[in-house]
């Protein structure tokens, strides 16, 4: 892995600790103020501030330290968590958000002395307010009790002594003792260290040996070992330190170089420095003795009548009891849960760390080629059972088999691709906050379904439009507080964000409580702009649906907040391009509320087979509303040229597909065949004249633009069960290129 | 030594574990990746090892439940754990020292400074 593609790791990693940060303040605010919601947000920024500091990103690192200390303070409680304070820690956060967004695409870091000022401020303000709990770190010296237990236990166990330690002992001294007399200072200048290890030392898995030879490598000459604590061989302890060193360091290494080396050592190892001094003499633990009085634990052991077998336990049982009492709430962790003495009900803490455990990064490139391959085998499996069709074996148990293995792995495999929605709605509060400051307006936000998963590109790209009907949400359906108390409405509004899995779509909905769209103002403005004639009749779901049309959304979206320059026509073309559909849903005075469909997946999507003279074809389903065999009448001449279907009193265009794309068509008149009535983006409601409707089923989309070459009114090919290709209809293409602009229903 | 020396890396950050990884397996050390303390026991439930490396601020069991469990057990208890660390103050290492810990890197940690660490304490 090369240290760029680490670094991508890195960001992507950001991104997860801004969300987690971000739902952590989130349920602050919400008042879930728990010590594992504080944590989390703490951990979140402290994971970026490690990170930053390794990849060099000296402004994000600086940032977050100051962001990560006033966190450390809320979390040991020197900081009380008020509403004002939730809220500056939003915007730090936000910052954070900015400059992990500096640091990845290295532009100028944003500037936070404002930022750093207020939280520093934050902290000072509080400085007085350190609790009792806000003690050193434990003593040590209530250590030595659970060590006396377990030393003592040790050495009951006599199968430990099994091992020469005689001829040990000769090794371990000889190593220093050997070269040279004893004594003997090394040639040139030097100094004198002392040290003897106590039995804390090799507890913690040091090994002082090692330490030694560091000393060594450092040009230091062992002057003297002392043995003289060394106690008979029944009552030795091998996690006792019983030996004490004198060594003479050239003076060309510091005593600084020389003291880091037992640096965390720290108490477990007397240290004296100077020829005057002499090896630190070390209180050997008591129970280390076989004199020593048995503590509590053994002594209970030793009244057992198999006093070996029950000892050799003990050190097992003195253990957890240490572990215990070292990871419960000390002074600055007060509110750190006690993790140590169980791990069970740590793990269920927080489950949900446990997927991001188990999962693995892969190339996209190889998903995609995956789900490609998959695609060709549904093909493939219905090309099989047609073929067999004619072979009288297609009811055949294999055949089934195969058939739902087939349909299991494909969605296997389109699962991969798919992520939880979260990912987009973690943005939106942040959306939020930067509008409460530009427009005044408070929004509340609810969010339900953010686990519901979709394809993993749907979900990139549709955090545009989401954005920016949010920013229209706000800014044109919420009331101002003034208005909405006067509505008789709560002055802060909410915006209710959901989505849900429904038969084999994702339907998102962005919901304001608000005004709702003032249908007057918006027909007189598309009047005004020529988008419908003066004098049209629209239903109030067609007024609505003009705020979609070119051209409507760009005068009137006088502030600077929706209005950035893109429309909520390219809103919907966006969404339309991922293969959805967005439908508005307005209440006056109740609110607006506007219903994505998107497709699962844009590899696959569900159409209609239909026959249009030899051709088959297929039409998306997204854009059907209905298919119907006209009977007498309900088809109405239009001029020479054009016919109109009578659909419950609605007169829609009919467009005879086989002509438009050339192919001969077998129905010469609408009630020859069958239409389909389709709804398009940007010319309302259609009749597609078909033959006949064949199937309705999955298919899987072949660019025809890479594999021929863009074809108007064709929106791509698909392989069918027989192998033959159909081509799919671009049902807005095709129905905005039969019908003159004046002849579109909403027009 | 004649053998590699087995290497338990333990950190919550994919970033660092990555970090680490290139570090060490660079300088012929064998590295194993654990998320948590969680996964860094089940890991060490069936593996053997030599140096567990651990970071401190982990999700579900952190680094000083971590050496404490290690500590408490038998299979792996004098085993040397070095603690990833942000912060090198005094009253940390004594709680790492409370805890358990061998020693300590200090993050940003240099390669060179990582390896030296890992050479003192493997024994």
């Amino acid at each position: 892995m090369s240290p760029e593609e680490i670094q991508q790791i890195f960001f992507v990693e950001c991104e997860e600790s801004l969300a987690a940060a971000e739902a952590g303040l989130a349920a602050c605010r919400a008042g879930t103020q728990d010590a594992d919601t504080v944590n989390g947000v703490f951990r979140a920024v402290h994971s970026i501030k490690g990170g930053a500091g390794a990849f060099g990103y000296g402004a994000l690192q600086a940032y977050t330290h100051t962001f990560e200390t006033l966190l450390s303070d809320v979390r040991e409680g020197l900081v009380e968590i008020a509403p004002p304070l939730i809220d500056l820690l939003l915007r730090a956060l936000d910052t954070l958000a900015d400059h992990v967004e500096a640091a990845r695409e290295g532009g100028d870091a944003p500037d936070d002395a404002g930022l750093i000022a207020e939280m520093e401020g934050a902290m000072a303000a509080n400085a007085g307010n350190a609790p009792q709990s806000a003690a050193p770190a434990p003593s040590p010296v209530e250590e030595p009790v659970q060590v006396d237990a377990q030393a003592a236990a040790a050495s009951d166990d006599e199968e430990d002594l099994e091992i020469d330690l005689d001829a040990l002992l000769d090794d371990l001294t000889a190593d220093f003792d050997a070269p040279g007399s004893p004594a003997e200072a090394p040639q040139g200048e030097s100094w004198q260290l002392h040290l003897r290890p106590r039995a804390g030392a090799m507890r913690n898995g040091n090994e002082p040996l090692l330490m030694l030879r560091d000393v060594a490598e450092l040009g230091g000459t062992c002057l003297h070992c002392d043995v003289g604590q060394v106690p008979q061989l029944d009552s030795f302890d091998v996690a006792q330190g019983y030996l004490g060193w004198t060594f003479a360091i050239p003076d060309t290494v510091s005593e600084e170089r020389v003291r880091d080396i037992f640096d965390f050592i720290g108490d477990d190892c007397a240290i004296a420095v100077g020829a005057d001094e002499r090896i630190p003499d070390v209180e050997l633990d008591a129970a280390a003795t076989p004199t020593a009085a048995p503590s509590p634990a053994v002594a209970a052991s030793n009244g057992n009548s198999q006093p070996q077998e029950a000892g050799a336990p003990a050190p097992e049982e003195a253990r957890p009891l240490q572990s215990v009492e070292t990871s419960a709430p000390v002074g600055a962790d007060a509110n750190t849960p006690p993790t140590g003495g169980k791990p069970a009900a740590a793990a269920g803490a927080q489950p949900a760390s446990q997927g991001a455990g188990q999962s693995i990064r892969i190339d996209l490139y190889k998903l995609d080629r995956l789900i490609d391959l998959v695609g060709e085998l549904v093909i493939a499996q219905a090309m099989l059972v047609q073929r067999l069709d004619g072979v009288h074996v297609n009811a055949s148990e294999e055949l089934s088999l195969l058939e739902s293995l087939t349909r299991d792995i494909q969605e296997s495999a389109m699962s991969i691709r798919a992520q939880p929605i979260a990912s987009v709605f973690s943005r939106v509060p942040r959306i939020l906050r930067d509008l409460a400051t530009s427009t005044g307006k408070h929004v509340r936000l609810e969010v339900h379904g953010e686990s519901t998963e979709l394809d993993k590109t749907v979900i990139e790209r549709l955090g545009e439009p989401l954005t920016h009907l949010i920013r229209n949400a706000v800014d044109h359906g919420i009331e101002k507080a003034e208005d909405r108390i006067a509505a008789g409405k709560s002055p802060e509004g909410t915006l209710t964000l959901a989505a849900e899995h429904r038969s084999g779509r994702i339907v998102i909905s962005i919901a304001d409580d608000g005004a709702g769209i003032n249908r007057k103002v918006v027909l007189a403005k598309a009047i005004e702009k020529g988008i419908v004639g003066p004098d049209a009749q629209l239903s109030a779901e067609e007024i609505d649906n003009l705020i979609f049309a070119p051209g409507f959304s760009t005068a009137a979206q006088i502030s600077n907040i929706s209005g950035r320059g893109v429309g909520m026509d390219v809103v919907r073309q966006n969404v339309k391009d991922l293969g959805g559909r967005i439908t508005i849903e307005s209440t006056p005075g109740k609110g607006t509320a506007f219903i994505l469909t998107m497709p699962l997946t844009l590899a696959i999507s569900d159409g209609m087979i239909v026959n249009v003279g030899d051709q088959t074809m297929v039409v998306p389903l997204a854009h059907v509303v209905e298919s119907l065999r006209p009977g007498e009448g309900d088809v109405k001449g239009l001029g020479s040229q054009r016919q109109m279907l009578n659909v419950r009193g609605q007169f829609i265009p009919v467009i005879t597909l086989g002509r438009e794309l050339g192919a001969a068509c077998n129905a010469t008149t609408p009630e020859e065949g069958v239409l389909i009535v389709v709804d398009t983006e940007s010319a309302g409601q259609a009749a597609l004249l078909v033959d006949d409707i064949q199937d309705q089923r999955q298919f899987v989309i072949k660019s025809l633009a890479t594999n021929f070459r863009p074809v108007e009114g064709v929106a791509g090919a698909t392989i069918l069960g027989d192998g033959r290709v159909a081509l799919i209809v671009d049902v807005d293409g095709l129905v905005a290129c039969a019908l003159p602009s004046h002849e579109r229903q909403a027009a | 030594m004649s053998k590699n020396t087995r290497i338990l890396t333990v950190d919550d950050s994919a970033s660092m574990r990555a970090l680490l990884n290139h570090a060490l397996s660079t300088n012929g050390f064998e590295v194993s990746q654990a998320d948590d303390g969680v996964s860094a026991l089940e890991w060490l439930a069936v593996n053997e090892v030599d140096v567990v490396i651990t970071d401190i601020n982990m999700p579900r069991l952190d680094g000083f439940g971590l050496i404490e469990q290690v500590r408490g057990g038998t299979r792996h208890r004098d085993r040397p754990i070095l603690v990833l660390t942000t912060e090198s103050s005094d009253e940390k290492k004594a709680r790492a020292r409370a805890a358990g810990a061998t020693g300590w890197i200090v993050k940003p940690f240099d390669t060179e400074k990582l390896v030296a660490a890992v050479r003192r304490v493997a024994h």
